[in-house]
């Protein structure tokens, strides 16, 4: 099912979207755009090229509440908080990040234990996906293309959209999507035209180029494990980390957290808070030992994580190229150029 | 029905405490499950932690030291921690008495691979308090039930002081049985120690376990592991047939959190228990 609207009127569309569940998407910042939940309908701007923060918060927050408790009171009366999945509608998705959300499922729930948390709020979302302007040539950072992602994948999406325009062609890609989108009113039907503009849409994305040639998998996996040892390699490579971490906060598969106990005036929380591998006491011990001390071993875990260790494990390397720990690096560290001097060296 | 979310500990409360060691900073501690549900769900077998929690302190994972055999409690054998950086769960567990409660995740982690040990002898070999979960693997195979399914069984455990020896009065009762060999070193006795002096190293090169269809299983302090090893490829056991337990930092203790990979295993989900063949497959990142 293809529908069309227009850009002027998308504060109705994301009216008519708040009404059928809990609605996130891009909203212009300070900083730049961000999800965010949407409380006023004209909030939702789809001007935007990509967001500062990836919209795996939505599923993954950056801190959850897992108990609460008060100290000094019996250990039972710890009160558990339970996963919920209220409906929610995740609006403006650009492909690659879309992308990285089958990734982490294969992580947080379909290998080994399963996360109920990341679970239940993905299984109640609606996905509507937002192709890249094809149009456009894309950000420098981003290489979405060398893992064979397109700038315009409807795959993923439950609803897909595609600007053309002043004009929003939205068409549902599952069964999910087409309820949704078949409940929405104010909607108009699309013309052969339109179809045409969206097909040639999806077909051009899949050919937009962004940096570097293709990588193949396991010739990366096995370069970097061949790597692990040359430890010039990773100083250089890692000369200018500062072990901020933003490359793994701005992360859409960067999964890692801590689960923290804070109280306060005997009120406490056990929470998850998102973690990183770039910080130093990520694995220091309780002995007082620990393996990555060195800024190296640690920007070393990071990369193998993503091309190399998460390969091996689930079959897919952890990156979708949306480039956002490029950007938002503060020494300009690229993660891409990091691999393909890996591949060269 | 209680939860079954893994990320929610299990009320126990604590029926015993022993202190184990000279120094004090050694202690047992037997919980019992406060729900009868929990309990029947907590089935585990040697080898396998779990995440004792302390709500406002934190959790830690530790080994179980008993056996799925002695039904009604679990134990844990736990070092107060804290002379590098603050232990704060080990530290306010060490400090509660009989009766308190704490909260427990588990069982986690890949126990010993009991059906690959059935049929073989067993050489176990421990050094210090590292011998908890080998502990529980040697009551499990000498349990009634079980002692048949396995071949010779050869304990080799040491601690630097007679004093830092855990679990002594079990170790006089396997010195007594003929269906064990036990043997006890320290680095150095004191005035009234009668028994063996000597590195585990030495010691097990000295007791020189048979390789025929024998798995060694060892846990230790680095350094005992380090020169351990080369022992007992000398006698001549294969890395498949020599087994280790391996600690990281750990926090979700079910393969999520991302912290405890050497290379592509959680050391939580994957492991703890890896051969010396899986390990050498692993990058030295640990």
């Amino acid at each position: 099912m293809l529908k069309k609207t227009t850009l002027n009127q998308l504060s109705d569309l994301a009216f008519a979207l708040m009404e059928k569940g809990t609605l996130v998407a891009p909203v212009r910042q300070n900083a730049g755009f961000q999800f965010r939940e949407i409380t006023d309908a004209k909030q939702v701007d789809l001007n935007f090229h990509n967001t500062v923060i990836s919209p795996k918060s939505v599923f993954f927050p950056q801190t959850e509440d897992f108990v609460r408790y008060k100290t000094g009171r019996p250990v039972q009366e710890a009160e558990a908080v339970e996963p919920q999945g209220k409906p929610l509608i995740l609006f403006g998705v650009r492909p690659c990040d879309v992308k990285s959300f089958e990734i982490m499922d294969i992580h947080f729930s379909g290998t080994g234990a399963v996360d109920p948390y990341w679970q239940a709020r993905r299984e109640a979302a609606t996905i509507i996906g937002y192709a890249f302007d094809v149009g456009a040539p894309a950000e420098s950072e981003e290489f979405y293309q060398t893992l064979g992602i397109g700038a315009a994948d409807p795959e993923g999406s439950d609803i897909f959209m595609v600007r053309h325009g002043d004009d929003l062609l939205l068409k549902s890609i599952t069964g999910r999507g087409e309820a949704l989108l078949a409940g929405i009113g104010g909607l108009t039907g699309a013309s052969a035209d339109d179809e045409k503009y969206f097909d040639d849409t999806v077909a051009a994305g899949r050919d937009f180029k962004t940096r570097f040639t293709c990588v193949d998998a396991k010739a990366i996996t096995k370069k970097l494990e061949d790597l692990f040892h040359h430890t010039d390699f990773w100083e250089k490579a890692s000369n200018a980390c500062l072990s901020c971490g933003v490359c793994t906060f701005v992360c859409p598969t960067c999964y890692c957290f801590d689960i923290c106990d804070e109280t306060l005036f005997k009120q406490g929380t056990r929470r998850r808070v998102w973690d990183a591998c770039m910080f130093t006491d990520f694995t220091l011990e309780a002995s007082g030992h620990n393996p990555r001390t060195k800024v190296y071993q640690r920007l070393r875990q990071k990369i193998n994580h993503k091309y190399s260790y998460h390969v091996r494990k689930y079959g897919v390397i952890s990156c979708v190229g949306c480039g956002r720990c490029t950007r938002y690096c503060p020494v300009n560290i690229d993660i891409f150029s990091i691999v393909e001097e890996a591949m060269k060296a | 029905m209680r939860s079954t979310n893994p990320y929610i500990p299990m009320p126990v409360e604590i029926v015993k405490i022993t202190d184990e060691v000279d120094t004090h900073d050694i202690k047992s501690f037997r919980f019992k499950f406060l729900n009868a549900e929990d309990e029947s769900r907590f089935q585990y077998l040697p080898g396998q932690f779990a995440e004792l929690s302390i709500y406002g302190k934190g959790e830690s994972p530790i080994g179980i030291a008993s056996s799925p055999t002695e039904p009604g409690y679990v134990e844990f054998t736990v070092q107060r921690a804290g002379a590098i950086v603050p232990g704060l769960v080990t530290a306010a567990l060490h400090d509660m008495e009989e009766g308190g409660k704490i909260g427990l995740r588990g069982p986690l982690g890949h126990p010993w691979p009991i059906e690959f040990l059935e049929k073989k002898n067993i050489v176990v070999v421990g050094g210090g308090f590292a011998f908890t979960t080998l502990r529980s693997l040697v009551k499990y195979m000498l349990h009634g039930d079980n002692r048949s399914r396995f071949g010779d069984i050869t304990v080799i455990y040491g601690a630097r002081t007679p004093g830092l020896l855990c679990y002594k009065d079990e170790l006089a009762a396997w010195e007594k049985r003929n269906d064990i060999k036990t043997i006890i070193t320290v680095d150095k006795g004191n005035e009234t120690w009668k028994g063996r002096e000597g590195f585990v190293p030495a010691v097990c090169k000295d007791v020189a376990p048979s390789p025929a269809n024998a798995v060694a299983v060892i846990c230790g302090p680095p350094v005992m592991i380090k020169f351990t090893l080369p022992v007992f490829f000398e006698l001549g056991f294969s890395k498949e047939n020599i087994l280790t337990s391996l600690e990281m930092r750990m926090k979700c203790g079910i393969g999520k959190c991302g912290r405890c990979n050497v290379g592509y295993k959680y050391v939580c989900s994957d492991g703890p228990v890896f051969s010396l063949a899986q390990l050498e497959e692993l990058p030295r990142d640990f």
